[in-house]
């Protein structure tokens, strides 16, 4: 790699605010890891990972925004390629936070939920940064958090979600989940890889 | 006239001259003014965007279990305390956090800092906007549930207290949004206020232990930890609003207090803004340390014996609602809906035993009595006298993990067992200690009809006191007598009952 790519490559990570973000992920880990100390019941056990998995897809959907808007699609072709590699480098960083941190720990659904459910969420905030700026991008995650905490709640009370679109409810292996969960970080991967996080003219959103 | 000479005026007691025109004309305009800036806020204002969030949240999440639940005030009260401000959180909580960091998300601090109004009383009329819609929504939500409740329920009247301290909670959390917003305004702030707050408000209540946590002033917590919404709890006596004056003074000193520390910063006004701040965290402090005096009374219900009124503890009175069966069942109004559930679970039993020496010329409902045991432990028991009385069992259906199946087992567990022994036992006639006759446990095994899912390890603390053992004489004798009707069975029984409870009725001789 050419000292300009590696300096491209800086410049971006920088720009979205990268290095913010990673030192968030690590709090977000050892918060996880922090929690897993204290006594649960069996809903805290259950819901409380995916407290932590949500912040981390938030965080990461968040650094979909670009400080410099239109000007930076006209700078050349390596944007769309940058994006993507944002996005699945943080992703692939924060799951692996998150279970490192849960290593060794009573963890519920272990790693494979972890990767699951960073994902899914993961690709909620990225279609919400591509449809509503990146700095709006944390609502599609956080709302989806509601809905999965209330699918695992279902659980105990029946009777259960068992749509694979609320996957966090669905067990750790489950095909259907796993497959809705990378059906939604695939579009969320393509559209801001294409389109990039939304631009508004008038501000960065409501308010 | 000059400011002086009105001074004078007043201290030779002459009557007080009217303020200077300019002076009114400035509060007028300040007045005004603010509405001006409030209404541009409430245009502008991000709560306003996600007010469908929010619905579509309480839809999902709070309205569909509260709507499944049984008619009663109560239950849907109780359950909306402990969903709605959950449900709410995550949409009011950002859109306070973005609101409040707007001025520096959008690097505006200095330009905005020459305008006329100090930076506090901007930050106020953006959080006011934001509240009022976020109340809004709060307030919409609880009227849907009220109104479709007050149209469905058999009785009792609605619980205001559950309603106003999720009322209460809205600005708490605006105001710890905004404050967030307002501190620390980044692109990551209000994700990361928003989940600290979901974790904190929806795990805050895992350490409770006990009725004397503090942990009870989480504005989600509707009572005793392991009872929540209970059909018992508030349906026989008042709803106690001592914990939830506790949580509403927690919640507005809360509030006061970060509004208060918003203003801090403000030079001008740094000592007001400091004895504000102070005083909101005593109010919110104290209120803590009321919560940890609280107690479960018999009723279901947190006392906190500075707040508590001694005129809630009298039991209310109504108008029972009765069944139109041989032995009238007769419940608090409040439960008519499950009374057809009843009467079918235990109709044969009611038919089969009316009029019969020792039956209850009607059965009446009585409420449970709640005794806190160890850590979160909860007693539920009755204080029943005799067949006369009984109570609903809990869950009822629609409750969460209630079913129509467990219901009618729990009755004839309970009610129906009660009903037969006593009758055929011959109730306080009934010698200490002595054992029933096979042919008595024969006849109340025939009598009692326990649903399919009732197991014999359900039943196995009763065989050999009220029921047979499964496999002996006895039991093949109560199937037997299980199947006639109960029309013949109560022919039976008005005939040989003195014999049967005299012992002088065997096996062989039971139909």
């Amino acid at each position: 790699m050419t000292a300009v790519a590696v300096r491209l490559v800086r410049l971006h990570a920088v720009s979205r605010r990268l290095p913010a973000a990673l030192a968030l992920l690590a709090v977000c880990a050892a918060g996880l890891r922090g929690v897993l100390y204290g006594h649960w019941d069996d809903y805290g056990a259950l819901q409380l990972p995916l407290i932590f998995e949500t912040a981390c897809a938030a965080i990461i959907a968040v650094t979909a925004s670009s400080p410099f808007g239109e000007p930076e699609r006209a700078t050349g072709r390596w944007l769309p390629y940058l994006r993507l590699g944002t996005a699945v480098t943080l992703t692939g960083l924060a799951s692996g936070a998150l279970a490192a941190a849960g290593t060794g720990m009573p963890l519920a659904g272990g790693f494979p939920d972890i990767v699951r459910n960073v994902a899914g969420l993961t690709g909620i905030g990225l279609l919400c940064a591509a449809l509503l700026g990146g700095p709006l991008a944390w609502t599609g995650p956080l709302a989806y958090l509601v809905a999965g905490v209330y699918g695992l709640y279902t659980d105990w009370h029946p009777p259960a979600l068992s749509t694979p679109w609320i996957w966090p409810a669905r067990p750790p292996h489950d095909v259907g989940g796993a497959l809705c969960a990378a059906v939604v970080f695939a579009a969320g991967l393509a559209a801001i890889t294409i389109c990039g996080a939304r631009e508004r003219p008038g501000g960065d959103g409501p308010g | 006239m000059t400011a002086a000479r009105a001074a004078g005026a007043q201290e030779h007691g002459a009557p007080v001259a009217p303020r200077p025109a300019a002076t009114r004309r400035g509060a007028g305009a300040a007045v005004l003014g603010s509405g001006r800036l409030l209404r541009l806020e409430l245009r502008h204002n991000a709560m306003l965007w996600l007010l469908p969030v929010a619905f579509a949240l309480f839809f999902y999440n709070g309205y569909r279990e509260i709507m499944a639940l049984p008619p009663m005030w109560n239950l849907r009260a109780m359950t909306l305390q402990n969903r709605l401000l959950l449900d709410l959180l995550i949409p009011v909580t950002g859109a306070a956090a973005w609101m409040g960091s707007r001025e520096g998300r959008r690097g505006i601090t200095d330009l905005v800092a020459g305008t006329a109004r100090p930076r506090w009383s901007r930050q106020l009329a953006t959080w006011a906007a934001t509240t009022a819609w976020a109340e809004l929504a709060c307030l919409a939500c609880v009227a849907v549930v009220y109104l479709i409740t007050a149209r469905q329920a058999s009785g009792g009247s609605p619980l205001w207290w559950p309603a106003a301290v999720s009322a209460a909670g809205v600005p708490a959390l605006t105001a710890i949004g905004f404050a967030a917003g307002a501190w620390f305004p980044g692109r990551f702030i209000t994700p990361l206020v928003t989940v600290v707050m979901f974790f904190g408000v929806a795990f805050g209540t895992q350490s409770a232990s006990g009725d004397h946590s503090y942990w009870q002033i989480s504005p989600l917590t509707t009572g005793a930890f392991d009872i929540g919404a209970a059909p018992g709890v508030a349906s026989f006596y008042p709803y106690l609003p001592d914990l939830s004056i506790a949580q509403i003074m927690f919640t507005a000193g809360l509030t006061v207090a970060i509004l208060g520390g918003l203003g801090i910063p403000v030079a001008r006004m740094r000592w007001l803004a400091a004895v504000i701040t102070v005083a909101g965290l005593a109010a919110a402090g104290t209120a803590v340390a009321l919560a940890g005096t609280g107690r479960l009374d018999p009723h279901g219900m947190i006392v906190i014996p500075a707040l508590h009124d001694a005129a809630s503890d009298r039991p209310l009175h109504y108008t029972p609602a009765c069944s139109r069966t041989p032995i009238p069942v007769c419940v608090n109004p409040a439960y008519a809906g499950v009374l057809p559930a009843v009467t079918t679970a235990v109709g044969s039993e009611l038919t089969e035993f009316a009029g019969l020496p020792g039956a209850p010329a009607r059965i009446s409902q009585v409420a449970s009595v709640y005794q806190q045991e160890t850590s979160n432990g909860i007693n539920v028991s009755a204080h029943v006298s005799g067949a006369s009385e009984f109570i609903v069992p809990d869950p009822l259906p629609g409750q969460p993990g209630g079913t129509s199946t467990q219901f009618a087992a729990n009755l004839a567990e309970g009610l129906g067992l009660q009903l037969a022994s006593h009758v055929i036992l011959g109730g306080a006639d009934q010698s200490a200690g002595a054992a029933p006759s096979q042919a008595k446990l024969a006849v109340i095994a025939g009598s009692v009809k326990f649903p399919p899912s009732v197991q014999s390890r359900d039943l196995a603390s009763l065989y050999g006191q009220l029921l047979p053992q499964p496999g002996s004489a006895a039991d093949l004798a109560g199937r037997r007598f299980a199947a006639l009707s109960p029309a013949a069975k109560h022919a039976w029984l008005t005939q040989h009952l003195t014999a049967l409870r005299a012992g002088r009725v065997s096996l062989a001789q039971v139909p």
